[in-house]
């Protein structure tokens, strides 16, 4: 009992470290509180503009180009809610820029004003994130979840999780597809194709015959022993 | 005892948790809809404004943002040959027109225009995507191959490859805004620039990536079909020495409704060659014939566009035949010569 108790606990703290949440395509964060809200149903998501994740100008057809061209990292030098930020630029911006040397990162500095991030993405989108006291940590979680997303994706719903420029494989359906050949040919009225469908025992009732064969036969072998 | 000591242990690791917690709000905001209206009425008092123009903002370097544009793309852009590229000729004049606003009379810049390099990036793009497709699809007639470059250099799709590959912002243009024209002009002069800076083959992959790509998410038909398709598959057939077109109706459903589908199939001396529906048999036949036609091309199918071939184009001409020269002896003339 213990030890599920504890297992519990430890799934819950990792859940609980998730704080951004990523889909195909890099699109959607859940990060407007630090934890997941349970139970909650709205019908917001239906104002949001409704799309498709795509992929800008066929990314990765000819060569993979990261989407995110500039970004803007604004912060206060001596206000407490850019710790984190000023940490963050200390410490990982350098990575940041070596890693991505196609990002162009701008620092702003401005007194006494939340931190925030500016990214700007090859489609024309701009995406706008307030940092306001958040942590090392997490300001590289969001660099990241920057970095790998292609365009601003907060104010849109997501209709299906992929999409596809040809739907049907197999082409669209006609009244003629799956139909069996022979009926091409056939002479209507025909007794054969016209009666009603003779469906085959199912698997269930096969087994649930046999099952009940096996009994007689062990009940006739009882009373013979006897 | 023991189940006391796990409860203690457990409240030790709870303090540690973060409660989830859901915080409903009461009541409604009524004020919220009379002050959106409000600030409506005044935007539209305001009418349109003028779209923040990036390259004039505080935070901009335009040599990292020239850096970066040649490491995003992974390309080998020499970096003066760049900035020229990006160079428009109304940015030049503006310049010199701002020496002259302050007494130059003969004002001197060293900066050079992009006109050049977009007459040669146009005739060098041109050039490869004739040959890329003709490689791709070599029993395509040549009109299909013209038709695909004409879609793929007309304005709109170069202004769309440019803006996407991020040349908006760095364009260097009077007003700096680069319109629909400026955008198409500057993919056709960096491929000019990515000439001169490595060679032709390197920028063959570089329109093969960004503009030849574009065709994946296009349906070939859409841009291409062989008008009198009927006309066009006997003429091939004859050439053939086979059997001409018999289109047969080989279903049909609905007739005396509004909506009737019939479905012909066209073949040549019993030989399935393509097939068809439409609402009359008329449409039906012309559309057999298409599918036909683009079942002998080649084209029926997207996967026969590859985006993972090489280009020279000292080297790869496209002879692909005009549709009155097609047959498929012809073709495979033209293929052997090829190997």
């Amino acid at each position: 009992m213990n030890k599920i108790i504890t297992s519990v606990v430890e799934n819950i703290r990792t859940f609980t470290d998730v704080t951004t949440v990523f889909f195909i395509g890099g699109a959607l964060s859940h990060r407007d509180t630090a934890y997941p809200v349970i139970g909650m149903s709205t019908n917001k998501s239906l104002f949001l503009k409704a799309a498709f994740p795509r992929a800008p100008l066929n990314n990765g057809i000819g060569r993979y180009v990261c989407q995110l061209q500039r970004v803007t990292l604004k912060f206060c030098k001596n206000n407490g809610s850019s710790r984190g930020m000023r940490d963050f630029l200390e410490n990982d911006l350098l990575n940041f820029a070596n890693e991505n040397p196609g990002v162009v990162v701008y620092v702003k500095p401005r007194r006494h004003k939340t931190p925030v991030i500016v990214a700007e993405y090859l489609n024309g989108d701009r995406f706008w994130h307030s940092c306001r006291n958040y942590s090392r940590e997490e300001l590289l979680k969001w660099m990241e979840h920057i970095r790998t997303q292609a365009g601003d994706m907060t104010n849109v719903r997501l209709r299906k999780m992929w999409h596809t420029s040809f739907p049907s494989i197999q082409g669209p359906w006609t009244p003629w597809t799956f139909k069996n050949p022979e009926h091409i040919f056939a002479q209507y009225p025909n007794k054969e194709f016209g009666q009603a469908v003779q469906y085959k025992p199912t698997a269930t009732e096969e087994l649930k015959r046999l099952f009940k064969e096996q009994q007689e036969a062990k009940a006739v072998q009882n009373l013979t022993s006897s | 005892m023991t189940t006391l000591h796990s409860c203690a242990k457990m409240i030790s690791q709870l303090h540690r948790l973060i409660p989830i917690t859901c915080s409903g709000q009461r009541g409604f905001k009524r004020w919220v809809a009379p002050v959106k209206k409000v600030m409506a009425v005044r935007q539209k008092k305001m009418g349109p404004q003028p779209v923040p123009i990036r390259n004039t903002f505080l935070e901009w370097n335009f040599d990292a943002e020239i850096f970066a544009f040649n490491k995003r793309l992974s390309e080998q852009f020499d970096s003066e040959l760049l900035v020229q590229a990006l160079t428009h000729r109304s940015y030049v004049i503006q310049e010199e027109q701002k020496q002259r606003d302050v007494g130059i009379t003969e004002p001197k810049l060293d900066i050079e225009d992009n006109r050049e390099m977009i007459e040669e990036g146009a005739e060098l793009t041109s050039r490869i995507v004739v040959s890329y497709l003709g490689k791709c699809l070599p029993l395509a007639p040549e009109e299909c191959i013209f038709a695909l470059h004409d879609h793929l250099l007309s304005q709109k799709t170069l202004a769309h490859v440019s803006s996407h590959i991020g040349t908006k912002d760095i364009i260097l243009v009077a007003g700096n805004i680069a319109d629909e024209g400026i955008l198409a002009d500057t993919f056709l002069a960096l491929v000019s620039a990515l000439t001169r800076s490595v060679d032709v083959i390197h920028a063959g992959a570089f329109v093969r990536d960004f503009l030849i790509a574009t065709l994946a998410e296009k349906d070939l038909i859409e841009i291409w079909t062989p008008s009198n398709p009927l006309e066009n598959l006997n003429e091939i057939l004859r050439k053939d020495n086979r059997q001409l077109a018999e289109p047969r109706l080989i279903s049909q459903t609905g007739i005396n409704s509004l909506i009737p589908v019939y479905r012909v199939a066209v073949y040549s001396n019993k030989e399935f060659l393509g097939v068809g529906c439409g609402e009359t048999i008329d449409v039906a036949k012309e559309v057999a014939a298409t599918d036909a036609l683009l079942r002998i091309f080649n084209l029926n199918n997207y996967q026969n566009l590859k985006y993972d071939l090489k280009v020279d184009i000292s080297k790869d001409n496209m002879e692909n035949l005009p549709l009155t020269k097609w047959c498929t002896e012809n073709v495979q003339k033209v293929l052997q010569l090829k190997t």
